[in-house]
């Protein structure tokens, strides 16, 4: 390299909203964050990386778990390890659409009604137990999430960018929650579990609690503008035409082999998180194994089987069995 | 583009396809058609080559296409069907005109017309007919029209009805051979085939499936041997082995062939009881073929009384007694009466040659009456030209194919005499002093006379008298082709030992007002040596079917009564009819050196007569003939061999085979180079075929990533280690399949890295891991 004049690194000088980043530079930030939130996260490496391909990909996540693994913590981590705006909804049985969205409220003063922008206004977003809030209630998120905006009275206002929904739910007390509708899961890139740590990985996550909580000491990694180039780059990955042709043969091998296969909603969003693993692995292309990777959770959520025995994601397991790649 | 445009798009490009194959389907079908067609008309062309007209058979096959093709749109199929049984009728009624019959008669003789049809149907040649010239104009003009006729309107199936009838036709008379009935055949398969696959607009590459099947048939007949009009081998009773001179003059009852090299056999024949010694003749033959000798005509049966000489005669009375299983009837020229039980089932040619229908047994015997035409040279000289139509007819045939230079040299040979005896004694003459005799000779391509005139420096009685009875012909003299037997060995006072070894072909012309009268053009001296030397052999040999009870004590050479064979031989060549001596005697003449050469005929042949005559060979006889050999074997099997590859290759193809083989090979080479994006591909197909080869295949599921990690993962469990090197070949891959593609430098390093890998794993015997 004789060049006098080395390219700008990017991630010290990030460029102006919208512009996207090089490779090399997405791939660098993927992984601070990931070592910035596995500072409070114990293992689940796997997990916050799909969490961040998510975000890359501008999708919204479902973590459904028992309560107490860490959904919430995750997503927290996350959140704070991007300087943006976070905000939190904890979904109960009385929350109403507008403690969602917001509010007009009537300012006295000025003798008009203001608009009091609620917890979904904000550029990364958390909705604790989505489950135990009445439909009507998860309808208001999930249109937002599906049209990045909210009307309220007749106004509708532009949610910010980027807007990411993590969304979590729990898997027990299935009579005391309302589920969420299989139409409605659809909106969500990924569903993902997180499961109980490793003996060792509880080990060290207890060591860690003793003093402060580490998130309180965890600072933000990257920006907001850094983020929204990052995912301009994910978007400009470019995917061949096998890739395409594989992704069909998976959906269809869904739908003929399920009740009801993938949307194609659905592959549109496998492609978009195939898109953002390449990047994550430092490729400026898709190729089939960042598909395969994340069919699981991108598809698992968005298929309805007949049986019980058989769920979505033993019907995508036979399909990336079956489906050839070439 | 929308979805919708796109389809359309393809759609179209199909329909351009289709068309494409259909139209190459379409020449195939017409090809294969007109391949059928050339395939029966090179048979009758062949028969019209012989007896002329060729050039009008031609020009009526021309016509006929020209016809059909023209009429193809105008008129209907029936009324097509119409103007060929027409044509055919004309044809027929012609031929039946100048065949002699009236048209009435055929009407109403149809049991007649019946029965020819089916003798022509049961393997009558087409040259054995009389009027075959005539009989190939009239049948050509139908099946030619019709059938193209019915091509040129797409109907190929049917088109190749009338086509295969009249090659079916032609296979059962017995004209045509292997390989024209198996071209015609393959042909009538594909035009069918072909005719089919543009019907239901299928793929050329479909045809594939056609070569197999042309491969399978071509291998099929190729395991027959035997094909109705192939005479390969005599289905009567014939004298003597095959190979032997008796079996090739006698090949079959109508025709006399011409070959190579041949046998004398020493065994003995018949006895005869005559009053003069003379030729015993057992067949006529008037059609030359180029390479043999036909006898045209139906045979009647003997009805007590045959025709006579016109002129004075001499008569002859001979008792023949069979010494062994007999398929003739030796008689001397010209029989005029039978006698004895074997007349009851003697058939008789319509040159007067008598023959059993049946052979006779040993033992078996019969008389018969000759007149023996015996006029002097100068009768014969003052006979003039004056010859009656129903000879000239017959016996003044040359083949088309005879060349100009044949006529030169028999004008050359001829050019002193002024009489056609004295041509026929000059001919006679020439050929004697000329020629050498032997019996290793190998046969010319295409015409015998022309190439033993012109060409050859030996050979035997079927050359000699062969090239003289066309010499003659040229000449404008009617003369005839004659085969039986010299005189035989004298044992007695008036009996004679005829054996195999007696063999004889000889020659005879016709003068008006005495007959046919006899010449043999053979040089007697050195036939009587070579045939004594066999019979000596044989006896040495102790061959006890060489001599009969009288023959046995009779010495071989010189001492025999009759040897008086020195003055003709040594003297002068032309012994024979001697021209200036006595002219007529033919026979006086004859009979010194009949007698000689029986004598003599001794010989022998047992096993080894190759031996004793190679030294006789012509030099460079041998070389050419080899050649020519194989040359006449090449252009058949190298036309079959062709079909046959090719059918090979399609079926390989079908297989894989061939796939299966550039597979094989291209793990070890990877070959030439062009795109490096496809170059990092099949650099990387050919690495997974080498993994494949040592651990497992790739699963289709399965990606290339996924299989090396998998790979990757088995080898840390103790399974042979991968090679770190695969990365880059890896990775080169993807860049070619999924990403922006390689530069040319990435794509040569993932080839050297599998070169480098496949020479490391090259199964060597020894080479350890």
């Amino acid at each position: 390299m004789t060049d006098a004049n080395p390219p700008p690194d990017a991630s010290t000088d990030p460029p102006t909203d919208g512009d996207p980043l090089r490779i090399d530079a997405v791939e660098r930030l993927c992984d601070d964050i990931e070592r910035n939130v596995a500072d409070v996260i114990v293992g689940h490496g796997d997990v916050i990386e799909h969490v961040i391909t998510a975000l890359l990909g501008r999708g919204h996540v479902l973590l459904e778990d028992v309560p107490g693994v860490g959904k919430t913590m995750l997503a927290r981590s996350i959140a704070r390890s991007v300087d943006c705006s976070f905000s939190r909804v904890q979904f109960t049985p009385d929350l109403l659409p507008t403690d969602v969205t917001g509010v007009n409220v009537f300012n006295q003063q000025t003798r008009e009604f203001e608009f009091q922008p609620g917890p979904v206004f904000g550029n990364i977003v958390l909705g604790d137990e989505i489950n135990r809030a009445p439909p009507k209630t998860q309808a208001a998120l999930l249109e937002a999430m599906e049209e990045r905006q909210v009307t309220t009275d007749g106004e509708t206002r532009e949610l910010p960018t980027p807007f990411t929904v993590i969304a979590t739910q729990n898997a027990v007390e299935p009579n005391r929650t309302y589920e969420l509708p299989f139409a409605e899961v659809d909106r969500f890139m990924k569903k993902l579990h997180l499961g109980y740590p490793d003996p060792d990985e509880e080990a060290e996550l207890l060591g860690r609690t003793v003093g402060d909580h580490p998130i309180e000491s965890l600072e933000a990694v990257t920006d907001r503008e850094t983020l929204v180039a990052a995912r301009e780059t994910v978007s400009t990955v470019q995917v061949a035409e096998p890739v395409r042709e594989y992704v069909t043969r998976l959906a269809a091998y869904t739908r003929e082999n399920a009740h009801i296969g993938v949307s194609p909603r659905g592959t549109i969003s496998l492609l978009r998180a195939a898109q953002a693993r390449a990047v994550t692995n430092g490729r400026e292309y898709v190729i089939p194994d960042d598909v395969e990777t994340e069919a699981r959770v991108v598809l698992g959520h968005r298929i309805e089987t007949n049986g019980r025995e058989r769920d979505g994601i033993a019907v995508v397991e036979d399909a990336l069995e079956r489906v050839p790649v070439e | 583009m929308s979805p919708d445009a796109s389809s359309h798009a393809g759609e179209r490009t199909v329909a351009i396809d289709t068309d494409g194959t259909v139209d190459a389907a379409r020449w195939l079908a017409l090809g294969c058609v007109l391949a059928l067609t050339a395939s029966y008309v090179s048979v009758l062309y062949g028969v019209t080559q012989v007896v002329g007209g060729s050039r009008s058979l031609v020009a009526i096959v021309g016509l006929s296409l020209a016809a059909a093709t023209i009429l193809a749109g105008l008129i209907r199929p029936r009324t097509a069907a119409a103007v060929a049984a027409t044509g055919a009728g004309v044809g027929f009624a012609y031929y039946f005109t100048s065949a002699g019959v009236e048209l009435g008669v055929v009407l109403t003789a149809t049991d007649r017309l019946v029965s020819d049809t089916v003798a022509l149907a049961t393997g009558l040649p087409l040259l054995r007919m009389v009027q075959a010239g005539t009989w190939t104009l009239g049948f050509a003009p139908a099946p030619v029209f019709l059938s193209w006729y019915l091509a040129v309107r797409g109907r190929y199936a049917a088109s190749v009805v009338p086509g295969g009838a009249a090659l079916c036709f032609l296979v059962l008379t017995g004209d045509a051979g292997t390989l024209v009935t198996l071209t015609g055949t393959l042909a009538a398969v594909g035009a069918v085939a072909f005719g089919e696959l543009r019907r239901r607009g299928g793929s050329i590459a479909q045809t594939d499936l056609l070569a197999v099947l042309f491969a399978v048939t071509v291998a099929l007949s190729l395991s027959v041997s035997v094909v109705p009009g192939e005479p390969t081998g005599p289905t009567h009773l014939t004298q003597g082995d095959p190979g032997s001179l008796e079996a090739t003059i006698d090949a079959a009852p109508q025709r006399s062939g011409i070959s190579g090299q041949v046998d004398l056999s020493p065994e003995v024949r018949f006895t005869v009881e005559s009053d003069e010694p003379t030729y015993w003749r057992t067949g006529v033959y008037d059609r030359f073929a180029g390479d043999e000798w036909i006898r045209t005509g139906q045979d009647e049966r003997y009805d007590g009384r045959l025709a006579s000489p016109p002129g004075s005669t001499e008569t002859v009375t001979q008792t023949v007694t069979a010494e062994t299983e007999l398929g003739i009837m030796p008689v001397a020229a010209q029989p005029v009466d039978l006698g004895g039980e074997v007349t009851r089932r003697t058939t008789v040619s319509r040159h007067g040659q008598p023959r059993p229908e049946t052979p006779l047994q040993a033992g078996e015997s019969y008389t018969v009456e000759s007149a023996v035409v015996d006029p002097s040279p100068a009768a014969l000289r003052a006979a003039g030209t004056d010859y009656p139509d129903r000879i000239t007819d017959t016996y003044l045939q040359t083949p088309e194919d005879t060349s100009s230079a044949f006529g030169d040299r028999t004008d050359e040979v001829t050019a002193d005499a002024d009489t056609p005896y004295d041509e026929a004694v000059a001919i006679e003459d020439y050929l004697e002093s000329t020629k050498e005799y032997s019996l290793d000779v190998s046969q010319p391509s295409g015409n015998v006379a022309g190439g033993f005139l012109l060409e050859m420096e030996a050979g035997y009685c079927v050359y000699f008298a062969t090239t003289m009875t066309q010499m003659l012909r040229e000449e404008g003299i009617p003369a005839r082709y004659v085969t039986g037997y010299t005189t035989g060995q004298q044992v007695d006072d008036d009996t004679y030992v005829v054996r195999g070894l007696d063999a004889h072909s000889w020659v005879e012309a016709y003068f008006p007002d005495h007959g046919w009268v006899r010449f043999d053009p053979t040089p007697g001296g050195t036939r009587s040596d070579v045939h004594t030397d066999r019979l000596r052999d044989a006896r040495a040999n102790g061959n006890e079917d060489a001599d009969t009870d009288e023959s046995a004590d009779v010495p071989i050479d010189g001492t025999d009564p009759g040897t008086i064979e020195e003055p003709p031989d040594g003297g002068t060549p032309d012994a024979f009819d001697g021209n200036e001596t006595e002219p007529n005697d033919p026979s006086d003449v004859q009979e010194p050196q009949n007698d000689t050469e029986p004598e003599n005929n001794a010989t022998n042949d047992t096993d080894d007569p190759e031996t004793s005559f190679n030294g006789t060979t012509v030099d460079g006889g041998d070389e050419r003939s080899w050649l020519e050999r194989l040359s006449a074997i090449a252009r058949e099997s190298v036309a079959l061999g062709v079909v046959a590859l090719v059918g090979l290759a399609a079926g390989a193809r079908r297989t894989g085979a061939v796939a299966r083989l550039r597979r094989e090979v291209g793990v070890y080479w990877h070959g030439s180079r062009g795109d490096p994006d496809r170059d990092a591909e099949r650099a990387f197909e050919r690495l997974e075929r080498l993994l494949a080869r040592q651990y497992r295949p790739r699963r289709p599921s399965e990606s290339a990533r996924a299989y090396l990690a998998a790979l990757s993962a088995a080898a840390d469990e103790g399974e042979l280690p991968t090679d770190p090197r695969l990365e880059r070949v890896l990775e080169a891959y993807e860049r070619a399949a999924y990403g922006g593609g390689v530069d040319r430098a990435d794509a040569d390093a993932a080839i050297a890295v599998v070169d480098d890998l496949a020479r490391e794993r090259l199964p060597v015997i020894g080479r350890r891991e």
